[in-house]
């Protein structure tokens, strides 16, 4: 620590501090353009100029220079309030000041400066930049005219996003922030550039215009889409969510966002959202009254609770609130006597529920997100899960160049994150995880790179025979990887002191169930690499709330049927009644006629929803929902982070929360009161689930809560399913594109303005063997149907491998995908 | 008793000599001061209207009387797609003429605003535009 004196007050600070970061610790002010505190000091604008008395009164950046012992700070004095003056004078010489027509008005630190310091006349004249406007890109307006040149854009998506989209181009006053070859920005439209520029160069263009700063009233809040579970605040006008504000200082991230939390948000006021409930009459839906709809629903429940349960099932989406899960977990059990309900098609939790509960005794992640940049080596399955993920991919960014950590792949294809310095990815056949996972653990054993713990845990020995079977020569060539890479990369792994393993789940990813869950787990209990700060595995759940659906045991838990047998259910006959809350089985569960099919033939179909869906239009009742921005609750996300969602506008339309439907839905089936408010039903999973034992919605406050996780540890081998080759054939791989997180994406119009339809994509040779070339129209075909999708022709796709992602209704990959880990196609023009 | 009756008498009489105060209204009109603050206008300048929707006129506003909407039009510029002050609730102080930083806004002379309908007292863009 070291001591010194800013302003007359004495601080004390790690030696690593600026005088920057001192003097906010002391609670003084030091006015910044160029300094962000997630990124290097940088030193551009000279607006933190202080004046240090050992230096002979010398004026000199805070934001770059270290303390040192005995410093003697001066924040303001004349001179430096002169200086100040100048840099805002030079800055404003060249600068348009279109305050009236420039979004960033209000929340914008040139115009805040010049105001605080008085700048009224400029002592020079020159003209103005004349630079050309990028109206072109669908996300971001970039007007270089006000541009400061504080680099912020260029260094957060170098540092953290590590894009690189930006550089300083041209010398001297012609020097600008330029783009690949000066175009119109083509990026990831992540926003974090527009997030941290200090002035109205970078603006929303979906916001753009819609609001004036001051007049946002301010909601704190967590992104809807995936598990990351990212803290964001909404800017709501009018009972409109009209923007995502930046909050540097909001969640682990410190408000980093990717785009579809950023830019997504379109969908909770879309026009295509449902006002009214709708009953099916004559075979059309039509608008019908909450009563109406509500006494038919409780009254087919009912028939189906005297009938005994087992022919109503539940299928729900993991982006409700837990209190909502909650409920609807109560609803079958209590309400209806009945143990058929389940979620992402069930496979994509059974890595938790299944895998995770045999091997690690718990269903959750044994690590935080924390242990990210606490670790020393990050194995990742999947260069997927910075698509799936993006904010955790930052995290993985920040910790390979900041804190050098090493960093594995194993991947089905090559990716962003792969590109990453020290990455090195070992591309597999598709499918073939569970096999080398296997091998890698083989390794550890034949070579005796153990852990002393682990001969202790139970199924040591069992575990011991089975990986017999996978020694690196024998699974090498059906992995499609060399013996002598698998031996590295389970030799990296064994000797790392800590190492995380980083498995992203999903709809799209069938192949990550159950059994590569315990693949995992047995490498982690054999290294002894569990249980410990940066160490054990990260279970990306996909959707907001996965985490808390699998701890709420939204899944059959007594021999009920799941969401795979729900279907051959509903097709056989066996079950009439069928309740879907937010799912969207037609594009998203495997099989897509299969699912139309079991759909159709359901006697009777509610469907809870914000938009009618290709699900909700074969519904008998259609019930609206409300989004995650009319309502209150709790999420839980990965890392078992729980944390809270606030109501920032009123219901759309006469949409109800999924809450009061289930609430009032429980309490007439049961015939008990129903539950008061939210924070009732959160004191129940408090009261009932241990994870959450002593928590209260009130303590949750901003910031929320880690869950406390325990571990039981248990080898319990996992084999490798044999994934049949066709020959001729391509391997198609499903999954997440960046820009879309399950179907819901489809509704917001920022990714739809980048990634408005389906696609595949496909390596350079195949695309040139087969003469395709980007933006061509292609065939795919399978055993299971045929479809025309868009060709994206890249470098991330080896020979052989396609990937297509999963979330567009129209030409769905579900229709000839059917549930495998890999699907054997041909393409055709 | 007698004395103050006859002087009340005699201003009555002296009045029928004097020129009359009361204006003949609506048969005569007043003269309207120059900078009185009578009815809004939005000023217009190479046929647009001159406000560019920057939204401080109604932040302004102690009344919170008007509305203003912006719009981007073909060259990406800002304007006021929709602009509406709710007269029966302004207060006619002007603090939206004195805020408006492209001088915009003007009050104008005009101060008869009486009407049958409350829907006709909220004057939405084009009757607010400035009439040369
Ligand atoms: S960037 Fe700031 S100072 Fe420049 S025009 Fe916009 S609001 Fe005004
Ligand atoms: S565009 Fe914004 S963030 Fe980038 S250098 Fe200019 S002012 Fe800074
Ligand atoms: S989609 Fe996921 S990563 Fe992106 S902002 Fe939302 S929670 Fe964060
Ligand atoms: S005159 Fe005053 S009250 Fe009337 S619109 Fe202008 S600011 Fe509002
Ligand atoms: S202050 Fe002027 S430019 Fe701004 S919205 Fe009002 S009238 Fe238009
Ligand atoms: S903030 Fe220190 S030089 Fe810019």
């Amino acid at each position: 620590m070291v001591n010194l004196t800013i302003d007359d007050t004495q601080v004390t600070v790690p030696k690593d501090a600026t005088i920057f970061d001192a003097a906010k610790a002391a609670g003084i002010r030091i006015p910044i353009l160029c300094h962000d505190k997630k990124l290097q000091p940088f030193g551009g604008c000279r607006m933190c100029l202080v004046e240090v008395e050992q230096m002979k009164g010398r004026q000199i950046p805070a934001c770059t220079t270290p303390v040192t012992e005995g410093m003697i700070v001066r924040t303001t004095t004349d001179e430096i309030v002169k200086a100040r003056k100048l840099v805002l004078e030079l800055l404003l010489l060249k600068h348009p000041i279109d305050c009236p027509v420039c979004d960033a008005a209000g929340d914008c630190d040139l115009q805040n400066l010049t105001y605080e310091y008085k700048v009224n006349l400029n002592r020079f004249q020159d003209e103005k930049f004349q630079h050309q406007i990028d109206y072109e890109n669908p996300l971001i307006e970039r007007d270089m005219n006000r541009c400061i040149h504080c680099g912020k854009c260029a260094r957060i998506c170098d540092e953290i996003v590590s894009y690189g989209a930006y550089t300083f181009m041209n010398r001297g006053i012609e020097a600008k922030i330029g783009t690949e070859f000066d175009g119109p920005l083509n990026c990831e439209f992540c926003g974090s550039c527009v997030s941290v520029c200090p002035v109205g160069a970078l603006i929303s263009r979906p916001f753009k215009f819609k609001a004036r700063w001051w007049a946002l009233n301010k909601v704190k809040s967590v992104c809807s889409y995936c598990g990351t579970g990212c803290q964001l605040t909404l800017g709501v006008k009018d009972g409109k969510v009209l923007t995502t504000i930046y909050d540097e200082n909001q969640g682990f991230h410190n408000g980093q966002l990717c785009t579809r939390g950023r830019f997504g948000y379109q969908f909770v006021n879309s026009d295509k959202r449902l006002a009214t409930p709708l009953i099916r009459k004559n075979g059309v839906l039509q608008q019908a009254s909450w009563d109406e709809a509500l006494t038919l629903v409780a009254a087919k429940l009912a028939e189906a609770k005297n009938a005994g349960g087992k022919a109503v099932a539940g299928l729900v989406t993991a982006r409700l609130t837990n209190e909502e899960l909650f409920l609807f977990k109560k609803l079958f059990k209590d309400g209806l006597g009945s143990d058929n309900i389940d979620h992402s098609a069930g496979y994509a939790h059974a890595a938790l529920t299944a895998g995770a509960m045999e091997s690690f005794g718990t269903v959750a992640s044994p690590a935080a997100i924390s242990d990210i940049q606490a670790s020393d080596l990050l194995l990742v399955v999947k260069t997927d899960a910075y698509e799936t993920h993006p904010v955790l991919g930052f995290e993985i960014n920040l910790g390979v160049k900041r804190k050098e950590i090493d960093l594995r792949i194993i991947s089905d294809k090559r990716g962003k994150l792969a590109k990453l310095p020290k990455a090195v990815t070992y591309v597999h056949k598709p499918g073939q995880e569970v096999a080398l996972v296997n091998a890698l653990a083989q390794v550890i054993l034949a070579e005796n790179l153990q852990d002393a713990t682990a001969t202790g845990i139970e199924g040591f020995e069992a575990l011991k025979q089975q990986l017999a079977d996978y020694a690196p020569e024998n699974v090498a060539a059906t992995c499609g990887l060399d013996a002598d890479a698998i031996k590295n990369l389970a030799r990296d792994y064994a000797k790392a002191a800590k190492a995380l393993i980083i498995l992203p789940l999903g709809l799209g990813y069938p192949g990550h169930g159950k059994a590569l869950a315990q693949a995992i787990a047995n490498l982690t209990l054999l290294t002894g690499k569990v249980g410990k700060e940066g160490c054990g595995v990260l279970y990306l759940g996909e959707k907001n709330n996965s985490q808390g659906a699998a701890d709420l045991g939204v899944y059959p838990t007594a021999g009920g049927a799941d969401a795979d047998a729900i279907m051959t259910g509903c097709l056989n006959g066996s079950i009439k009644t069928l309740i879907v809350a937010g799912e969207n089985p037609v594009v998203s569960y495997p099989d897509r006629k299969r699912v139309e099919a079991a759909l159709d033939k359901v006697e009777f179909l509610v469907v809870q929803d914000l938009f009618l869906t290709e699900t909700a239009a074969k519904a008998h009742v259609v019930l609206p929902a409300c989004s995650f921005a009319e309502k209150g609750g709790t999420y839980t996300s990965v890392g078992r982070a729980v944390q809270r969602i606030n109501q920032a506008i009123k219901p759309v339309g006469e949409a109800r929360s999924d809450f009061a439907i289930l609430n009032g839905l429980v309490a007439s089936l049961t015939g008990s009161a129903p539950y008061a408010d939210v924070a009732a039903v959160f004191a129940e999973i408090a009261a009932t689930v241990p994870a959450y034992a002593g928590l209260s919605l009130a303590e949750l406050g901003d910031t929320g809560a880690i869950l406390p996780v325990t571990i039981k540890p248990r080898f319990v081998p996992a084999g490798a399913a044999v994934i049949p080759v066709e020959s001729g054939k391509l391997a198609l791989v499903t999954g997440s594109a960046l820009y879309h997180c399950g179907t819901m994406s489809r509704f917001g119009e920022g990714p739809m303005h980048v990634c408005p339809e389906g696609y595949v994509e496909l390596g350079r040779d195949d695309a040139r063997a087969l003469s395709v070339k980007e933006g061509d129209t292609v065939v795919v075909k399978s055993a299971s149907g045929e479809l025309k999708l868009k060709a994206k022709v890249g470098t991330r796709m080896p020979q052989g491998v396609v990937f297509a992602p999963y979330h567009f209704g129209e030409a769905s990959v579900n229709s000839i995908a059917a549930g495998a880990a890999v699907t054997w196609v041909s393409i055709s023009k | 008793m007698i004395m103050p009756l006859l002087q009340g008498l005699k201003i009555t009489f002296l009045h029928m000599f004097k020129k009359p105060v009361t204006l003949q209204y609506p048969k005569e009109r007043p003269v309207v001061v120059p900078n009185y603050r009578g009815l809004h206008a939005l000023k217009v300048s190479h046929e647009q209207a001159k406000c560019v929707a920057c939204y401080l006129c109604p932040t302004v506003c102690p009344a919170k009387c008007i509305t203003v909407e912006a719009g981007e039009d073909a060259k990406h510029d800002k304007y006021a797609a929709r602009y509406e002050i709710d007269l029966l609730r302004c207060i006619f102080c002007g603090y939206c003429v004195e805020a408006c930083p492209v001088d915009a806004l003007k009050m104008t002379q005009e101060f008869e605003l009486a009407n049958y309908k409350r829907e006709d007292f909220v004057f939405v863009k084009e009757r607010l535009l400035e009439k040369k």
